[in-house]
């Protein structure tokens, strides 16, 4: 199976060694971060470990991790991560830390169906999960045109510096409506 | 060492599983309403389950209580994902009869508030069938569990069959982040 993934205007590809710099990048702005929430890396030794726990998790099958490289700058802009694989639900959970200016419904329905369409066809997982929260409005607004369905809050699922925090679960499942007319439009909606 | 407490409620008694609970154990996993329960429940799977009990509360990943009345078994009170730094855990309510929907309460209850005190947990869940499982959402709701989630197809029923789960929360909020007891 070929994890690495080609789509129209960017590699979807996994990291190697020489992507540390471009983790460290990615991982150290505010803006990415804020909202899974997590605090931004200060120091590249942070991205190093974060690049070994991404290989590890991948090789217990627990999750996947794929950088974005942007194939007209070879900029890597964005990460998209499967969390939590649950094979007996044949579930998962995505992740997206991309930089604010690439943060379009363009740009996500391209690298979403990628990853998604992989999910769904090669891992035969049926539901994917997307847990943001409320005040993340551009990604909360994304699901939804992407046909993701709100299903709730997780009250008080983790804390962070001195908050409880909610997550809002949005999920899409292969059957959905949405997920069939993407793959009839090969593509999830643009606009 | 005894890692599952006994705790009193009004009229029974929470306290940890034992070798005489086999035959219950089986027919709580033979109540076909239940979720994760299988036809095939065997006393050698409900042997295990004690055992494992031990040491999921030896690990603080969970917790099984053994929910007695009258000096019978009448059912199970567990705990799984038991989260210790998020001060969080999924629970689960097995009865079978004849306990009554107070008795179910007052067990819950006992047990929320143990729990609370003694490990400051104070984020409790259940995850609940939308069919099949009304009367325990009843009683958790009646214990002051609202029901915050509804995840589609979240668990898988056959090879290509999935069911909704239902989210039911109850959050204390006398424990505060920072606040030391």
């Amino acid at each position: 199976m070929n994890w690495n993934l080609n789509t129209e205007h960017y590699y979807v590809r996994f990291s190697h060694e020489e992507d540390i710099p471009n983790i460290y990048a990615l991982l150290s702005k505010d803006s990415v971060v804020k909202y899974h929430p997590k605090n931004p890396m200060v120091v590249e030794a942070q991205a190093m470990d974060e690049a070994r726990r991404m290989v590890m998790q991948f090789e217990a099958k627990e999750a996947a991790f794929w950088l974005v490289e942007e194939k007209a700058t070879g900029k890597v802009i964005a990460r998209l991560s499967l969390k939590k694989f649950n094979w007996v639900s044949a579930s998962a959970q995505l992740q997206v830390d991309i930089f604010a200016d690439y943060k379009t419904q363009a740009i996500l329905a391209e690298l979403v169906y990628a990853v998604a369409t992989l999910a769904y066809e090669d891992l035969s997982l049926h539901r994917l999960e997307w847990n943001l929260l409320a005040e993340d409005t551009s990604s909360t607004d994304l699901a939804l045109a992407f046909g993701f369905n709100h299903d709730g809050q997780l009250s008080d699922f983790m804390e962070f510096e001195g908050k409880w925090i909610d997550y809002q679960v949005y999920s899409l499942l292969n059957t959905d409506d949405a997920w069939q007319n993407a793959i009839k439009q090969q593509g999830l909606p643009k606009e | 060492m005894k890692f599952v407490a006994n705790v009193d409620f009004n009229g029974g008694q929470l306290r940890p599983l034992d070798k005489s609970d086999v035959d219950s154990i089986v027919k709580i996993y033979q109540k076909q309403t239940l979720a994760g329960q299988s036809e095939t429940a065997s006393k050698e799977h409900a042997e295990r389950m004690i055992d494992l009990s031990v040491q999921m509360a030896a690990t603080q990943r969970g917790l099984m209580w053994a929910i007695e009345v009258d000096g019978q078994m009448q059912g199970m009170l567990s705990l799984y994902d038991w989260q210790p730094t998020s001060l969080k855990t999924l629970m689960r309510l097995d009865v079978l009869p004849p306990i009554t929907a107070v008795q179910q309460a007052d067990a819950l209850s006992a047990g929320i508030d143990f729990l609370a005190q003694k490990y400051h947990l104070r984020n409790f869940s259940f995850h609940c069938l939308p069919t099949g499982d009304e009367s325990m959402i009843e009683v958790i709701q009646s214990v002051g569990f609202n029901q915050q989630a509804c995840l589609r197809d979240f668990r898988r029923t056959s090879q290509t069959e999935f069911s909704d789960i239902l989210v039911f929360n109850r959050i204390l909020e006398s424990v505060s982040l920072g606040e030391s007891s």
